[in-house]
């Protein structure tokens, strides 16, 4: 199943750069290496197995922008699934970013009435701590008054938090045709294996897909944060021309287990109960892998 | 998959008559469950228990393959009466291990009767288990 994902937004606001860190392994320093995008750029990004995401990062330089609108517009818009548009928070032309974004709105809905949008203000991190959430709110409001009639999702991001994680988490959310069931069995999984928490997360990219919950947990952002590091782990361990496979983390009032679980996902699981032993979460673990496959398959 | 907690009550059911522990662990002697005095007793009992078991098999299977026998009726069960008490261990699947410690009060007919009881009871599920594992 091939999904058309359109990247869009002004030059210079990190499309680019926030495609390479959540598919292509960058760490955020390593996007500075990055130049301007010329015209669009393809990727295929293999998913979950049968899910593909046809990304498109439409460079953003005025030229390739009238472009889109115009001789291509057909090529471009047709039959997307979903549209990323990209603000740069620290934007001097705001009035402009908006023209095109419009634009593309009503190429949207001209041509892929059903498409999905998220709009990422990002750059987050370029405003100051105090004005942040004052500043999104403002842009949001703006942007959800501008795109009416369309139904849009905000969020603020950065590359150098686990903001990013959590908005591309919400937008691969929305594209996996299976998740309702996929949700269900995991929870069935965590309430089996007495569980405070199953969380799935995807092999390459780390982005959370799902997760279940027994308790409530203070920390919203956590997957987010755990992705980030696990990655970064990853990234430490093919370095040294390693793979990590799965890891026990144990701490004084919980023991986390992260694990391979399917060929795309990893799965962790993480348990206070004391009186469980780690081998039976392990092999619990293990004896969910082939249900977890079957459910993957087409 | 198996709910640890159930197989805890099931072990501790077994407990009782001057059986001080019950274990369920893997071939590898890992604990999955169990029912003791301390965590540490159970550990330790696990981990000898398994060994014991692993080195009885080898010579078993040893054996049968020297006499030209096949390998299918290997161990099934140990029993060991040792200093301080008692020890009883079956393998209710492939890759599982029961195994029960008695102190010196406890009658060798009483303990096997036992031990193949927890055995049987937990073989269903634990196969069912065995056959998900790669």
């Amino acid at each position: 199943m091939k999904k058309k994902v359109l990247l869009m937004g002004k030059s210079g606001s990190g499309k680019t750069s926030m495609r390479s860190i959540i598919f292509s392994n960058y760490i955020a320093r390593d996007t500075r290496r990055l130049g301007a995008t010329i015209d669009v750029e393809h990727s295929n990004l293999k998913f979950l197995g049968n899910l593909t995401l046809n990304l498109w990062d439409c460079g953003g330089q005025e030229a390739f922008m009238e472009n889109y609108f115009a001789s291509q517009r057909d090529h471009i818009f047709k039959n997307v699934e979903v549209l990323i548009y990209v603000f740069d928070v620290e934007s001097r032309d705001v009035e402009r970013d908006m023209h095109y974004y419009q634009s593309c709105l009503e190429a949207i809905m001209a041509n892929s009435r059903e498409a999905k949008i998220f709009c990422l203000v990002h750059k987050m991190d370029l405003v100051q701590e105090h004005q942040r959430e004052k500043m999104y709110e403002e842009r949001c409001r703006e942007l959800r008054t501008r795109s009416e009639p369309l139904k849009i999702e905000t969020f603020r991001t950065s590359i150098w938090d686990e903001t990013l994680y959590a908005a591309w988490s919400t937008i691969v959310h929305a594209l996996i045709p299976n998740i309702r069931t996929l949700e269900s069995h995991l929870n069935n999984f965590c309430s089996i294996c007495d569980a405070d928490e199953v969380v799935l997360f995807e092999r390459s990219t780390f982005l959370v897909i799902a997760n279940a919950a027994r308790i409530n947990h203070i920390d919203a952002h956590r997957f987010e944060k755990i992705s980030n590091i696990i990655k970064q782990f990853n990234l430490g361990c093919s370095r040294s021309q390693t793979h990590f496979k799965s890891m026990e983390i144990k701490g004084s009032s919980f023991t986390a287990f992260i694990d391979v679980l399917t060929n795309n996902t990893y799965v962790m699981v993480v348990m206070s109960d004391p009186s469980i032993q780690p081998a039976a979460t392990l092999m619990n673990i293990n004896v969910a892998r082939k249900h977890f496959e079957k459910l993957a398959e087409p | 998959m198996l709910k640890p907690k159930v197989i805890s009550q099931v072990l501790r059911q077994a407990s009782t008559n001057g059986i001080n522990a019950a274990l369920l662990m893997n071939a590898g002697g890992s604990l999955l469950a169990f029912a003791a005095p301390s965590d540490r007793e159970a550990r330790i009992y696990a981990a000898i228990a398994a060994n014991l078991w692993s080195t009885y098999l080898k010579s078993s299977n040893s054996d049968a393959a020297f006499r030209n026998e096949k390998q299918e009726d290997d161990l099934r069960l140990l029993i060991l009466p040792c200093e301080e008490g008692v020890v009883a261990i079956a393998a209710p699947s492939i890759t599982m291990l029961v195994c029960l410690v008695g102190d010196k009060s406890v009658d060798l007919g009483m303990l096997k009767a036992k031990i193949e009881a927890v055995s049987r009871h937990l073989s269903e599920p634990l196969e069912k288990v065995a056959s998900y594992q790669q």
